[in-house]
């Protein structure tokens, strides 16, 4: 039988009861914080977990931010585009009057000044600025895509401006390349006759009222309604973007969601089951306590001994 | 044959000594019951040398009372040899846990000030320069990625200051400890002396237990600093071997300085060398931190045209700096001013190689801290199972002592009571034989 001796039975109890108070601690600290991982050491696989979780949901937020800005970079073309699509059908009311030839000079020179107008405010609509970036001038965002007057060429480029809108996703282009549409009017070298784009064709008709040849305006107008395919064209092009960018963002929400729940399942406390732990624990620790006290005071034969 | 009147007066006398004597070592053990190091002792009580009394058919041996022969110690070599075994595993365990726990806490991790936490910070501020590359609003965006930037670089720059300062600390300690006049000098010195001191006494014929106590608590001192092995010399004193060297450290009376270390001594010593040493666990943790920040300067300024965004030169965590400003950041490699390529594509690092270096780390700091953690409580836990054990054996009871007292104390009243009755008959004789004269 193993002999007991008192330092033993103190030593002992406070060794136990040191376990428990480290034990009831580290619970203590899940609950106060929140987390069941407050130290890499707590679990060393599930903090870089969520570690690599936490930075999937910061790249999440980017792309909110990358898809809504996308989506008003995108909303500013479609507004400008819709413009420009008014003013080119008055100007196909305008060429059909004149068409008819029952027009009188003065009324084509009229009509003439209105096209060269509309004109010069679809150039407007072509240099609108999105956070004081011109959307249509390609990646030379600085420079407006046309000048005023009489000066057709476009000045910006093709280059393409893109938005990364989701982990794995190919980056979206959110600018439109609006000299496939505009041309570069009778400007161009080599093509005296110009480009046959809209300005062109613009161009073309406002000299025809001016010169009063209603015969060649039948052709313009197959040229304008031929650029207005091109118009529609680019309008759907738009539109598709913005229907991409919508399904982008509702599929970061969803990611977002989704991360959060593994990175919530990764390093949250679950309340109900640590604080029954925690429960549990104080109960044994008091009953330690207790214990130990009346172990601790336990006489000797001493106490027994009559002097 | 006769004997002599007296001879049980002497043999009272020596049971009333013997008694006392043994008395007074109950007494000292209740007195030392929680000294550290004490070691319960016990009065061994021999019978004297008979004396033979011849008789008719050869003669019958009369005894002679009691003597108090030694007082032994309740010591047992073996246990103290796991005890001290079990505290060099304990006192590694235990100072290895405590300073990767510092590591780990150095670290501040998870957390939303984190390097990982500003790792993601610099990403996001590149998506958002990308956004805005031209715009009114585009040079908030650059400061802020030159801001992320410095923010990182710095965090990585502190941190490893911090693991390298802890190196340092970690190494002057175990210089501290082996140096002249540190611990392992003073538990030498003291080892020698009580050497000396020991075989003196036991050449003068006497136990030296409170000695032995001495020396062997300075003994349990020293196997925390390391593994600890000896072996006895028959005139008592001890030739101590430290840290598995071949030269032992204390050879009887004299200390072996400066002493030889191994390069795995064990016990304190050896978790300082195993954590602080080159290609040491703080070492290794430098250098993955290193590999966090070449990766870093590599990926990014491989995506960024003329001025790089980091100093290329400096590539490691204590040297990562940015080197572009506002002014120089590129977000494109064709020059137009509204491209975003660049900053596209190092927006596009976030989780790449840099992050999961870094998570990876973390992960093996986790891993080694949560390792040492547990082996600290399991050894804690041995040694004080072993620790309880040599209690056992060398504690003192005091319900043992009481019992004694109470017996020795019936003892030394009952060779009270004999010489009461020799005096007695003594006086008889005397006073009724001796008054006739």
């Amino acid at each position: 039988m193993e002999r007991i001796t008192e330092l033993m039975t103190s030593q002992n109890t406070i060794s136990n009861l040191n376990q428990q108070l480290n034990q009831l601690s580290a619970t203590e600290n899940e609950l106060s914080t929140g987390l069941s991982i407050n130290e890499p050491s707590d679990n060393p696989y599930g903090a870089s977990l969520a570690i690599q979780l936490n930075g999937q949901l910061s790249a999440l937020t980017s792309y909110t931010g990358n898809v809504s800005d996308g989506t008003a970079w995108t909303s500013q073309a479609d507004s400008s585009l819709m413009d420009i699509n008014e003013q080119v059908q008055s100007v196909q009311e305008l060429v059909v009057q004149a068409a008819n030839g029952t027009s009188t000079p003065a009324q084509l020179d009229a009509d003439a000044t209105e096209v060269n107008q509309l004109i010069a405010g679809i150039k407007q609509d072509a240099s609108a600025q999105y956070d004081g970036q011109y959307i249509f001038s390609g990646t030379d965002t600085t420079t407006a895509p046309y000048q005023a007057g009489s000066n057709d060429a476009y000045q910006g480029n093709s280059g393409a401006i893109q938005r990364s809108i989701g982990p794995g996703a190919a980056p979206v282009q959110v600018n439109t390349d609006i000299s496939q549409l505009l041309g570069n009017g009778q400007t161009v070298s080599g093509q005296p006759a110009g480009d046959g784009l809209l300005l062109n064709t613009l161009r073309n008709i406002a000299g025809d009222m001016q010169a009063g040849s209603t015969a060649s305006l039948g052709n313009d107008l197959t040229d304008l309604q031929t650029n207005m395919g091109t118009l529609g064209q680019m309008q759907a092009n738009v539109g598709a973007v913005q229907d991409q960018l919508q399904m982008a963002s509702s599929r970061i929400q969803n990611l977002q969601t989704e991360v959060q729940t593994q990175l919530s399942s990764t390093e949250d406390v679950n309340m109900a089951q640590t604080m029954t732990q925690y429960s549990t624990e104080q109960a044994s620790y008091n009953a330690a306590l207790q214990a130990s006290a009346s172990v601790l005071q336990t006489d000797s034969l001493a106490n027994f001994l009559s002097s | 044959m006769p004997i002599s009147s007296f001879m049980g007066l002497q043999s009272a006398l020596s049971g009333l000594e013997a008694n006392q004597e043994a008395i007074q070592t109950t007494s000292n053990n209740i007195a030392n019951a929680s000294t550290p190091g004490y070691t319960d002792e016990a009065a061994v009580m021999t019978e004297n040398y008979a004396l033979t009394i011849p008789n008719g058919s050869g003669g019958v041996q009369l005894g002679t009372g009691v003597d108090v022969n030694t007082i032994s110690r309740a010591s047992d070599q073996y246990l103290n040899n796991s005890y001290r075994a079990q505290n060099t595993v304990a006192s590694y365990a235990s100072t290895e846990s405590t300073t990767l726990g510092q590591v780990q806490s150095e670290l501040n991790e998870p957390s939303s000030t984190g390097i990982s936490s500003q790792l993601s910070a610099f990403w996001s501020s590149w998506s958002d320069l990308a956004n805005d590359p031209t715009g009114p609003t585009s040079q908030a965006a650059r400061q802020t990625v030159i801001d992320d930037g410095t923010t990182l670089a710095q965090g990585l720059n502190s941190l490893s200051d911090q693991l390298s300062s802890m190196q340092s600390q970690v190494a002057q300690q175990y210089s501290d400890l082996t140096g002249t006049g540190g611990e392992l000098q003073s538990y030498a010195n003291q080892i020698a002396t009580l050497n000396g001191d020991i075989a003196e006494a036991q050449q003068g014929g006497m136990n030296a237990n409170q000695l032995e106590d001495q020396r062997d608590q300075a003994i349990n001192n020293l196997s925390s600093l390391g593994t600890v092995s000896y072996s006895a010399a028959p005139n008592g004193e001890l030739t101590v071997a430290f840290g598995g060297a071949a030269t032992p450290l204390v050879s009887g009376t004299t200390v072996n300085w400066p002493p030889t270390i191994t390069s795995t001594p064990g016990g304190e010593l050896g978790a300082l060398v195993s954590l602080s040493g080159p290609g040491g666990q703080i070492d290794s943790y430098l250098t993955d931190l290193g590999n966090v920040a070449g990766a870093l300067v590599s990926t990014v300024n491989n995506l960024s045209p003329g001025t790089p965004f980091f100093n290329p030169s400096d590539t490691t965590a204590a040297t990562i700096a940015v080197a572009a400003t506002a002014s120089t950041i590129q977000t494109t490699t064709t020059g137009n001013p509204g491209a975003n390529d660049v900053a596209l594509a190092i927006a596009g690092l976030s989780g790449g190689q840099a992050d999961q270096l870094y998570g990876a780390f973390v992960a093996q700091v986790g891993q080694d801290t949560q390792t040492a953690q547990n082996n600290q409580q399991t050894s804690q836990t041995l040694l004080t199972a072993i620790n309880s054990q040599v209690q056992s054996v060398s504690g003192v009871s005091l319900d043992q002592e009481m019992t004694n007292l109470l017996t020795y104390q019936q003892g030394y009243e009952a060779s009270a009571k004999v010489m009461t009755a020799m005096q007695s008959m003594l006086e008889t004789l005397i006073t009724q034989v001796g008054a006739g004269l």
